[in-house]
C-alpha cells in the first residue's frame, strides 16, 4: 500500500475542462472519498490515478514513483467501474482468478482458490461462482466487480460508484464491509460517489469536486463543520444545510450575503416566529419545514414532538456560517 | 365529458379484431394470418423436396416421355460408387476448406485492423468490401482477364515478384492450379464479408472490459486471447456458417471463370448436378445427388448450429 499525490492534475476534453489544477494527497491507509455531483471530475480524478487515461499536465506519485507514462498494469493498481465491466464470457469464478492469473503476479494455483472462496464469501457470492457472469443481477454483477479488485493486493484501490446499483439493505452491509476490509488491511482506498451517506460513514477523508476543482479536502467532521463555501457546505448533512439571506434574521457581518444554517444552527423555543408548514417523522429524527419571513427552512426536532403542521415556533440562529456573494466562506 | 382512466383507456384500444369480423374465432384469424406464408413455403420448398426424393428412386428423364419405372437405390448406388462424383466432392472439398480458411484468417486481421481508430477508417471500410458488391459471373467474367497469361493483370504480378516469365502459367488453364484459381477469386469476393461479421464481433466488446483487464494487469497478448478472441468466436463461427453453405451452392462464379476446367479439375458438385440434370437429362440420377449434398449439408450445418449455440451459451 502507498500514499497517492496528485500535483496539479488538468486535463480537458475539448472544451471541457474535466479537471483543473487538481492537487491532493491520499495519505497511506486512507479511505478517501470523492464527492460531487455529476460532471465534477470524480471519475476522471480515479482514471488518471489508475493510467487509463493522462492528464494534460501535472504529476502523479503513487508512493515516491512518478506514474507518468506508465500503464495501469505497471501503476498496480485495481479498479472497480460502476458500469462493472465484467468479462461476460467468463463464470463468476473465473472472473475472481483473472487478475490472480496475471504472469506479474505468478500466484500458486491454491492460493488463488482460497483467495477467491474468501472474498466470494465476503461478498456473499459463494454460491454464484460457477454462474456465468451474465447470468447474474446487477447487485450481484456489481459485487464480483469489487470482489474482482478485492483478491488483489493492490499499490491503490480504486472504486468509481462501487455501491449505486445495489439496493439499500444490501449497501449498508458493503459499506461496514468496505470500511472493515479497508481499516484491516490498511489499504489505501479512493473512492467516488455522490451518496453523502457513504462518504460520511466510510471516509477518513473526503475531497469535495466542482467543476474540476477541489474545493476543500478534510475529514468528514472539517467539512462538515468547517465548509469553505456555499457548495461545500451542501455535499454533507441530511437534511441540506438552509441558505437564506445573511441579514433574514436581523444584523449580519459586512460583505456576508448569504447565511447558511443547518439543523443544529436553528434553535428552537427562542427568538422569532416562523410557521410549521409540514412535519416528517422519520422513526429516529423528525424533521420540520418552517416557513419564515418568505423563506422554507428544514430542520429537525425532537423525535416525539407534539408540533404540527400550523403551528408556531421561535427560532434563532446559532452560530450560523456567512459566506459572501460568491459563495465563500467569511464567518 | 368526463371519464375514467379506465374508459379512455378502453376507448384507445380498439376493439378486438375477432368481434369485427363477425364468427370467426381468434384461432381461426391467425390462421388467416399465417396461412399465405404456409402455403408458399409448401408450394416452393416442401413440396419440391418431396417430389424430388420421390423421382431419386426413378429412372424419369425429363426430356424423353416414357414410362417411369421406380428402381430402387439404384440412383444412390451409381452415385456412390462413381469415381467421378467422388473427384467433385473432393473438389468441393478443397474449395471449402481454403476459401473458408484463408477468408477468416484474413477477414479476422483485417476488421482487428480497421477496428483500431484512426482517420479515415470507414473510407477504408468501404473500400474493402466494394468487391461483395459485385455479381458473381461478372467476378467470374472479369478475372479471366486478369488471370490470361499474355496481358493478365495477376500474372504480370506474379511475374514482377517472383521472376517468372508471365506467360509460363495459366491460372485457369493448368490442373494443378485452377483450383488455387477459384480460391483466389472467392477469397477477393468474400473477404470483405467475413471482415463485416468479425467487425460487428469486435465492435460489440464494450471498450471498459478491455480497461477492467488493463487494470487487472493483463498483457495486450492476454487481453487478446482471453477476451477478444473468445468474445469474436462466436461471430467467426457464424461467418464459417454462412460462407461454408454459401459455398457448397457456389456455382455462377466457377462457371464463369472455368466453366469447372480443366477436364473436372473445378468441376464442384453444384456444376456436377447442374450437367447431371440439364444437360443429360437424367432428372432421376440427379435428383438422388441432390438429395444427398441436401442431407450431407443439413447434417453438417446441424452439426455446426449446435456448436455455435455451445459457444453462445458460454
Amino acid at each position: 500500500m502507498a500514499e497517492v499525490t496528485l500535483k496539479n492534475i488538468t486535463r480537458s476534453f475539448g472544451p471541457d475542462v474535466a479537471l483543473d489544477d487538481v492537487s491532493m494527497t491520499v495519505p497511506d491507509g486512507s479511505f478517501v472519498v470523492l464527492l460531487g455531483p455529476t460532471g465534477a471530475g470524480k471519475t476522471t480524478t480515479l482514471r488518471m490515478v489508475s493510467g487509463l487515461d493522462v492528464p494534460d499536465s501535472g504529476e502523479i506519485y503513487i508512493g515516491d514513483t512518478p506514474m507518468n507514462g506508465l500503464t495501469p498494469a505497471q501503476r498496480n493498481v485495481a479498479m472497480v467501474f460502476q458500469q462493472y465491466s465484467l468479462y461476460p464470457h467468463m463464470t463468476v469464478r473465473e472472473n475472481l482468478e483473472f487478475p490472480l492469473k496475471s504472469p506479474l503476479l505468478n500466484t500458486p494455483p491454491d492460493q488463488i482458490q482460497r483467495k477467491v472462496g474468501e472474498v466470494a464469501e465476503v461478498l456473499q457470492i459463494s454460491h454464484k461462482l460457477d454462474n456465468k457472469a451474465t447470468a447474474l443481477s446487477g447487485g450481484e454483477m456489481q459485487r464480483v466487480s469489487i470482489g474482482r479488485a478485492l483478491v488483489r493486493n493492490p499499490a491503490v484501490y480504486l472504486m468509481d460508484e462501487p455501491l449505486s446499483s445495489l439496493d439499500a439493505k444490501l449497501r449498508s452491509d458493503l459499506r461496514i464491509e468496505l470500511k472493515g476490509i479497508q481499516a484491516d488491511s490498511g489499504a489505501t482506498l479512493l473512492y467516488v460517489t455522490h451518496d453523502q451517506i457513504e462518504a460520511m460513514t466510510m471516509a477518513t477523508h473526503v475531497g469535495v469536486l466542482d467543476h474540476g476543482r477541489l474545493v476543500q479536502f478534510g475529514t468528514p467532521r472539517e467539512i462538515y463543520e468547517d465548509p469553505v463555501s456555499v457548495y461545500a457546505a451542501s455535499r454533507l448533512g441530511q437534511p441540506r444545510i438552509n441558505i437564506v439571506p445573511a441579514d433574514l434574521f436581523g444584523t449580519a457581518p459586512s460583505g456576508a450575503a448569504s447565511m447558511g444554517l443547518r439543523p443544529e444552527q436553528i434553535r428552537q423555543g427562542a427568538g422569532q416566529e416562523s410557521l410549521v408548514t409540514r412535519v416528517e417523522h422519520l422513526g429516529d429524527q423528525t424533521r420540520l419545514h418552517l416557513f419564515f419571513r418568505e423563506h422554507d427552512l428544514i430542520t429537525v426536532t425532537d423525535p416525539h414532538t407534539a408540533l404540527k403542521s400550523g403551528d408556531i415556533v421561535q427560532i434563532e440562529p446559532h452560530q450560523p456560517f456567512y459566506f459572501n456573494a460568491d459563495g465563500a466562506r467569511i464567518a | 365529458m368526463v371519464t375514467s382512466t379506465l374508459e379512455r383507456a378502453a376507448e384507445a384500444t380498439p376493439p378486438g379484431a375477432a368481434r369485427r369480423i363477425k364468427g370467426l374465432s381468434d384461432r381461426a384469424i391467425a390462421w388467416i394470418f399465417v396461412a399465405p406464408s404456409i402455403f408458399l413455403l409448401l408450394a416452393v420448398n416442401i413440396f419440391p423436396l418431396i417430389w424430388t426424393i420421390n423421382l431419386s428412386f426413378t429412372n424419369f428423364k425429363a426430356n424423353r416421355n416414357r414410362e417411369v419405372e421406380y428402381i430402387g437405390l439404384r440412383n444412390y448406388e451409381r452415385i456412390l460408387t462413381d469415381a467421378d462424383t467422388w473427384a467433385t466432392m473432393q473438389a468441393t472439398a478443397h474449395f471449402l476448406f481454403w476459401t473458408i480458411a484463408v477468408q477468416v484468417l484474413i477477414g479476422f486481421t483485417l476488421a482487428y485492423l480497421i477496428n483500431k481508430k484512426f482517420k479515415g477508417n470507414d473510407m477504408w471500410t468501404t473500400i474493402i468490401v466494394l468487391p461483395m458488391m459485385l455479381s458473381p459471373a461478372v467476378v467470374g467474367n472479369f478475372w479471366t482477364f486478369l488471370y490470361q497469361p499474355q496481358i493478365g493483370l495477376f500474372n504480370y504480378v506474379v511475374a514482377f515478384f517472383t521472376g517468372a516469365d508471365a506467360s509460363s502459367f495459366s491460372m485457369i488453364g493448368e490442373v494443378a492450379l485452377a483450383p488455387w484459381a477459384i480460391v483466389i477469386v472467392d477469397t477477393w469476393m468474400w473477404t470483405p464479408f467475413v471482415m463485416l461479421i468479425c467487425l460487428a464481433g469486435l465492435r460489440s466488446i464494450p471498450e471498459s472490459i478491455y480497461e477492467a483487464a488493463e487494470c487487472d494487469r493483463a498483457s495486450k497478448w492476454r487481453q487478446f486471447w482471453t477476451i477478444t478472441i473468445p468474445m469474436v468466436l462466436p461471430f467467426l463461427m457464424l461467418a464459417v456458417l454462412f460462407r461454408g453453405i454459401e459455398n457448397f451452392k457456389m456455382f455462377d462464379l466457377v462457371v464463369q471463370l472455368t466453366g469447372g476446367g480443366p477436364g473436372n479439375t473445378t468441376t464442384l458438385t453444384s456444376i456436377d448436378l447442374k450437367r447431371e440434370a440439364f444437360e443429360k437429362w437424367r432428372t432421376g440420377y440427379a435428383s438422388a445427388y441432390a438429395v444427398i449434398l441436401f442431407v450431407t449439408v443439413f447434417g453438417l450445418a446441424s452439426i455446426y448450429v449446435k456448436a455455435l449455440n455451445k459457444v453462445k451459451e458460454r
